[in-house]
């Protein structure tokens, strides 16, 4: 994954997977993206919803925080990730 | 009573982690060494101790989709059944069945996946028995979801009208998947719908081995003397999802702490205490069962896969048919 | 495939239920039935999300007495409601069936069309996962087998959304079975394939209308449900080997959309129909059939996969033998081809 690209590009707004995780998963780490519902390059709306991560057994909705294009998929479906990485980037639009 | 309970409890536990592997972090159902459903009965324990205690190995005992406490209580062969779980040639259905389909005819065990359906298949055991003169009983063990089925109203009152050895138990864990019993029915209290049928019907409100047993003692003493079924509802606890991979997002915390917390193992343990069974003697019984639960996985996995060959037998009986005595030659032809 | 450009891609089970709460904002008469489908939200995702948009009312968990329940949407459907009830597993079938086929199926029929039972019945079906005997099967061919009902299989989210607004739409009782493997759920992944761009408004498929998901000229692959993206897969393989498969998915079984797989054997001279139902008596045997009868002597070779006559077995390696895989449709076309 090449994280660092992204962070050099200052408008993109990073998808946090932290910022979904549920109350009571606080003891689990780590998770799986089930679903991405937009492809790379594709447009997303402001809180319409990007992908589905899995936490242990509870699949969760990630919205997209702004409106724009998803630029970089950072996690594809089926890859696992550690709580609080970002799972791909936004560019508003 | 309690080693069948310590065993069967750590059995679910180890079975939990046997079937967890390969499923984290991404909860694949079909991953793993023991892939499809697994329904875990932690909780359930007396249940079927409390009842089975009273049988013979010729009893028919019918289970459900939450089979494994009761087959063990039964007596069902634990290495096989294990096996069969995992999937193995030597399981007791030789890979076929899996874990919601367990027969073993030494011991007349048997349980199916759909709801209720055990239901008829234990009053017809109950015929045969009764056709046959011999003192033995049926037992059908159901949850309190299927009580609203079809299978096991009819099965009362066909049990009932024919005066037939049966004993109903309901396992009453208070959750059908996601669904509490409220929401599914008017009357909470499962064993009085014996009296619709005009058969005894009795509730253990708390899930106390030892209440289970004098109840189940009474029930099954009055199949065998002839009088006819009865009806046992006990309440049990559900201490783990529905299924493995239930989240349980629908169930209340703190009926999952109640579950949790209100503990048959230990309560039997405690009673057995105050009857001066000492601590040494709990913890020898603990450890025998834990080793002969260790035994049992570590012979089932160590057990060869069913040859992909082997699928198109057992459809039918090998071997034809029983000759009939009206079948026999009547001379003269020759 | 004719669809309105999207960049917005859904789960087959999201498709579906995009579908049912389109349907039931626009009429009173459709609410949804079913075990574990409030709170639970369905236990294959089916009605997830409608119990916090529709209340209690309209998104009815039942107790688990599938004749009561199923003959219920028959007598809520002939007083002009538009039942959907859910069977949670096909395999469930045989506890209530007589509702299902003696009354949901034969009450237009035998009323002389003066009744009529607008309802959905879902239900998932298949296998793969190893639920074992009880819990994997297809049934597809006892469904359509038996007349009065129409039956609905799709194999991706733009089909499983325009079949739904269809199906609930329709006048006559539908048997819309959606396979688990399809769904896109997180503990069951689904193949590549099922999730697709799906437009955000209604939009209705017709029944009796096969889909060819993939042209080709040297071999048809008739099939339905989770076997179309084997098929798929099996005609990218057969490609690089110079063999151009034809995937036809029937979409709907009644009605059968039997002219567009002759018009395909036509082109092709062979046949190839996979299944994940019991192989005698059934879906196969129809499909070949009907091609005889009408172009048999464009028919230059005829090969049928389907599970061999067993109940489905449990352990993997038993599953996996009976359950045609991709390779093995491979090698079918091969055969045809030879």
């Amino acid at each position: 994954m090449s994280r660092d690209e992204g962070e050099d590009e200052a408008d993109r707004v990073a998808l946090d997977s932290g910022a979904v995780w549920p109350a009571d998963a606080d003891d689990v780490e780590e998770a799986v993206v089930a679903n991405w519902f937009v492809r790379e390059g594709g447009r997303v709306e402001a809180d319409a919803v990007v992908c589905e991560i899995q936490v242990e057994k509870v699949s969760i909705d990630v919205p997209s925080p702004v409106t724009g294009t998803l630029a970089e998929v950072l996690v594809a479906e089926n890859e696992s990730f550690a709580r609080g990485d970002p799972l791909a980037y936004v560019t508003p639009a | 009573m309690y080693e069948w309970m310590v065993t069967a409890r750590h059995y679910e536990e180890r079975l939990q982690e046997e079937y967890l592997e390969g499923k984290q972090p991404a909860f694949d159902i079909s991953a793993g060494p023991i892939p499809g459903e697994l329904h875990l009965a932690a909780g359930h324990e007396a249940a079927a101790a409390g009842v089975c205690a009273h049988l013979r190995d010729d009893d028919v005992v019918t289970a459900t989709h939450r089979p494994h406490h009761v087959a063990i209580a039964k007596g069902v062969d634990l290495k096989r059944m294990t096996a069969e779980i995992f999937g193995r040639r030597t399981g007791l259905c030789k890979g076929k069945g899996g874990h919601m389909h367990l027969f073993d005819p030494d011991v007349n065990f048997a349980c199916s996946g759909i709801i209720a359906e055990g239901c008829p298949p234990a009053v017809g055991a109950a015929m045969a028995a009764k056709k046959r003169n011999t003192d033995g009983v049926a037992v059908s063990f159901v949850g309190e979801g299927a009580i609203d089925q079809g299978g096991f109203l009819e099965s009362l009152n066909l049990a009932a009208v024919h005066d037939l050895p049966v004993v109903f138990v309901i396992e009453d864990n208070d959750w059908a998947i996601s669904m509490p019993k409220e929401r599914v029915t008017d009357v909470s209290d499962g064993s009085q719908r014996a009296a619709g049928f005009d058969m005894p019907g009795v509730r253990i409100d708390y899930d106390d081995a030892v209440a289970v047993f004098e109840a189940a003692e009474e029930a099954v003493m009055r199949a065998r003397a002839g009088n006819g079924p009865s009806l046992v509802e006990v309440q049990v606890h559900r201490r783990m999802g529905h299924f493995m991979g239930d989240a349980e997002a629908y169930r209340p915390e703190d009926d999952v702490e109640r579950h949790q917390r209100l503990d048959s193992v230990e309560r039997l343990a405690d009673d057995l205490r105050s009857s001066d069974v000492s601590d040494e003697e709990l913890a020898a019984i603990r450890e025998r069962a834990h080793e002969r639960v260790e035994e049992a996985i570590a012979w089932a996995k160590d057990q060869p896969e069913p040859d992909p060959a082997e699928v198109t037998e057992d459809v039918f009986v090998d071997g034809g048919q029983r000759p009939r005595a009206a079948d026999a030659p009547a001379g003269g032809d020759d | 495939m004719a669809q309105a450009a999207t960049e917005r891609e859904l789960t087959m089970s999201r498709a579906m239920v995009e579908a049912v709460a389109s349907e039931m904002r626009d009429g009173d008469e459709v609410f949804v039935m079913g075990e574990d489908v409030a709170d639970y939200g369905g236990i294959f995702d089916s009605t997830q999300g409608l119990l916090a948009e529709f209340g209690r009312d309209r998104v009815m968990d039942v107790p688990i007495s599938e004749t009561a329940f199923i003959g219920a949407a028959v007598g809520a459907a002939q007083q002009g409601m538009r039942p959907i009830a859910e069977l949670m597993f096909v395999d469930f079938f045989g506890v209530c069936m007589d509702q299902i086929y003696n009354q949901m199926a034969k009450n237009t029929y035998m009323s002389g069309g003066a009744v009529n039972v607008p309802m959905v019945l879902t239900t998932a079906v298949g296998g793969t996962y190893n639920d074992a005997a009880q819990h994997s099967q297809t049934l597809y061919g006892t469904f359509a087998h038996l007349p009065g009902m129409k039956v609905v299989v799709p194999s991706t989210a733009y089909d499983a959304k325009g079949l739904m607004h269809s199906a609930i739409r329709d006048d006559d009782p539908v048997v819309y079975m959606f396979h688990k493997r399809l769904m896109g759920l997180g503990w069951m992944p689904a193949p590549e394939g099922p999730k697709t761009p799906v437009p955000e408004e209604a939009y209705t498929i017709p029944f009796g209308e096969a889909d060819v998901k993939r042209e080709g000229s040297d071999a048809t692959v008739v099939t339905l449900g989770l076997h179309v993206h084997r098929a798929l897969e099996a005609a990218e393989t057969l490609a690089e080997e110079g063999v151009e498969a034809e995937v036809v998915d029937l979409r709907t079984l009644v009605p059968m959309d039997t002219e567009t797989v002759v018009e395909s054997v036509r082109k092709t001279g062979r046949l190839v129909v996979v299944d994940e139902d019991y192989r005698s008596f059934g879906l196969t045997g129809e499909v070949v059939t009907r091609v005889a009868e009408r172009a048999l002597d464009d028919l230059e070779a005829v090969r049928r996969l389907a599970v061999p006559d067993v109940p489905i077995p449990y352990a993997r390696p038993l599953e996996e033998a009976v359950n045609p895989d991709t390779g093995a449709i491979a090698e079918a076309v091969r055969e045809t081809v030879e």
